[in-house]
């Protein structure tokens, strides 16, 4: 009994090393399977024609931000609404390094992940104090706020005219990508970060965002710095969605504060998470996935209706599975339990 | 271990608490009593920094931790249980009580050990075959066993209960007393606060009743027991004018 009570190896490892090391085959599929689909986009990107492959590049987007968005909305519970800002940051950064300073794109996009962590800090520090409806509101404003400072500021961002990005001659300092290079370069980051979510997720961290999550006084009790964990987790978020921002100045080439301060991304990481199932990998990825797709599906199918549509089936799946498709068929698969009308019921007040 | 000097906190208009003082020593198991809004609960956020004191000090092996944060406080290895238990919902029983040894001065070194240590602590509790369970699925008893088994994963060295005991059957108190008993013997000093007399008079070696916020009687349990005021304040002054004719 008293050997319960003292830790056990005192030696600290890194998130990778822990996850390599807890590695066993049955465990191992998740990441096989990532792997084999990573592999699959590579070789699928030489077969469809370059109207697909946009929608894919749009797709793994999406994937990103809405894996950044989980992490601090989905696991640690605090559901940003301002997640936009450090996407538009991330962008007008690169573009203003690339136009003015003539900054090559690859030295751009370390510090358009600072420019976002840092502002992701300076704002959750205080912000992260409020909960629920108050701090969904506050980072909301914080991003109309950081929207207009970029606005405002004519003489560095171009402000309300909109600023692009020189890709063409002697005046790039960084070649164009092209559609292939932002299909690679859009697929490696989801890539990315739906690994950094997985090894997240299991990780000590992980366990102390969820804690949070559930409950700070008990988190506080068994020796989580709850403040800590909330401006890292937010941190790492807004780095994902600032390095995205980056990507997408880049491929946009051209564009206006109104286009990368938009509150509809916001809005859009928040139901594909929620639609997927939040606090779960999986969650973000199907609905990043499902909803990119459905949306172009009924855009080239029903004409001027698919919005309604859209609109319909989103508010029909969260109906059905308030939890998230994931979650949904995660725990009906554990209990072998599929019916749908319990399912409203279990989880209706 | 744990020393209290003229603690006060009050809520508004209230005091909660009112010049509290006293000390408990290293291997000690002492007993807080008394009727609800005595102050109980809110002397154990004092001490664990879920509360700020309004005056006074909380020295925790001769160290002044007054108004740290509660996360400082669990890492000088000061552990609780909460009166209304906070399990982590969305996660399993096992995993509940990993959190807790993946946190703190002696923490394990990585989740596969800290998942371990849930195990070999889930059984201590005797909660072992609901390893894989829902915390919400527990019954009273074992939410209870539970709160104990996280508090007890961060390794303390002063562990203060609140209220374990609360809506046991009477065999079931019976092995949670035994269980705090083992816990103290293995060098954890112990502050319970209990509802339940019978309870607290059998694990106790020294008991302090409070009442209305202030120390109406501090000593050994028999002391405790016989003091008229603290029959008072129980059963009220009828009952004791009955007993005295």
């Amino acid at each position: 009994m008293a050997e319960i009570l003292r830790g056990r190896a005192r030696s600290r490892q890194g998130l990778f090393r822990e996850w390599i090391r807890t590695r066993t085959p049955a465990n191992s599929w998740p990441a096989l399977v990532g792997l084999a689909v990573f592999v699959a986009m590579l070789g699928l990107q030489q077969l469809i024609e370059p109207g697909t492959q946009r929608l894919l590049t749009s797709v793994f987007l999406f994937v990103a931000l809405a894996q950044a968005w989980n992490i601090i909305g989905g696991y640690t519970g605090y559901a940003s609404f301002g997640q936009v800002a450090f996407f538009g940051l991330g962008a007008y950064t690169v573009a203003v390094l690339m136009n003015s300073y003539h900054v090559s794109f690859w030295a751009a996009l370390p510090v358009a992940v600072v420019v976002g962590v840092v502002f992701a800090v300076a704002i959750g520090v205080p912000l992260l104090r409020l909960r629920g409806h108050y701090f969904a509101i506050a980072t909301l404003g914080a991003a109309e706020g950081a929207r207009e400072v970029i606005n405002n500021l004519t003489s560095v961002t171009g402000g309300g005219g909109g600023i692009t990005i020189p890709t063409f001659g002697t005046d790039a300092p960084t070649p164009y990508f092209g559609k292939p290079g932002f299909y690679l370069a859009f697929l490696v980051l989801a890539a990315v970060s739906v690994a950094l979510a997985t090894v997240l997720a299991r990780s000590r961290f992980g366990y102390s965002m969820v804690a949070v999550h559930e409950d700070e006084d008990a988190a506080g009790a068994i020796g989580i710095n709850t403040t800590v964990v909330k401006v890292v987790a937010f941190g790492v978020s807004a780095a994902i969605v600032a390095c995205a921002g980056a990507f997408y100045a880049f491929q946009q080439i051209e564009f206006y504060p109104t286009d990368v301060f938009d509150a509809s991304f916001t809005v859009l990481m928040v139901i594909m998470v929620v639609i997927g199932g939040s606090g779960s990998v999986g969650g973000p990825l199907v609905g990043a996935v499902g909803l990119q797709l459905l949306s172009q599906f009924l855009r080239v199918n029903l004409g001027s209706f698919n919005q309604l549509i859209f609109g319909a089936i989103i508010v029909l799946v969260v109906v059905f599975f308030p939890q998230g498709v994931v979650i949904y068929v995660r725990d009906a698969w554990r209990t072998r339990h599929f019916s749908v009308l319990d399912n409203v019921r279990r989880y209706r007040l | 271990m744990l020393e209290v000097r003229h603690l006060a906190k009050r809520f508004g208009g209230l005091w909660a608490l009112r010049d509290v003082s006293f000390s408990v020593s290293e291997g000690e198991i002492l007993g807080v009593i008394g009727p609800n809004g005595a102050g109980k609960s809110t002397l154990v956020n004092l001490i664990t920094g879920h509360a700020r004191p309004t005056t006074g000090q909380v020295l925790i092996a001769g160290q002044d931790v007054t108004g740290r944060r509660p996360w400082v406080i669990a890492h000088d290895r000061v552990a609780r249980t909460f009166q209304i238990v906070k399990p982590f919902r969305g996660l399993t029983v096992r995993e509940n009580v990993a959190i807790g040894a993946m946190h703190g001065n002696e923490r394990d070194g990585s989740v596969r050990d800290a998942l371990a240590t849930a195990d070999e602590l889930l059984e201590l509790v005797g909660i072992a075959k609901h390893a894989h369970a829902a915390p919400t699925q527990l019954s009273v008893a074992d939410a209870r066993r539970l709160e104990l088994a996280k508090a007890l994963a961060s390794r303390p060295r002063l562990l203060l209960i609140d209220e374990v005991m609360a809506g046991l059957r009477h065999h079931e108190i019976e092995s949670a007393v035994e269980l705090i008993h083992r816990l103290r013997d293995s060098g954890i000093t112990i502050v319970a606060v209990e509802h339940v007399m019978k309870a607290i008079v059998s694990v106790s070696d020294r008991i302090l009743v409070l009442h209305h916020g202030s120390i109406l009687a501090l000593g050994s349990p028999r002391e405790v027991l016989s003091d008229p005021r603290v029959v008072e304040a129980y059963l009220g002054h009828r009952y004791v004018n009955r007993r005295s004719e």
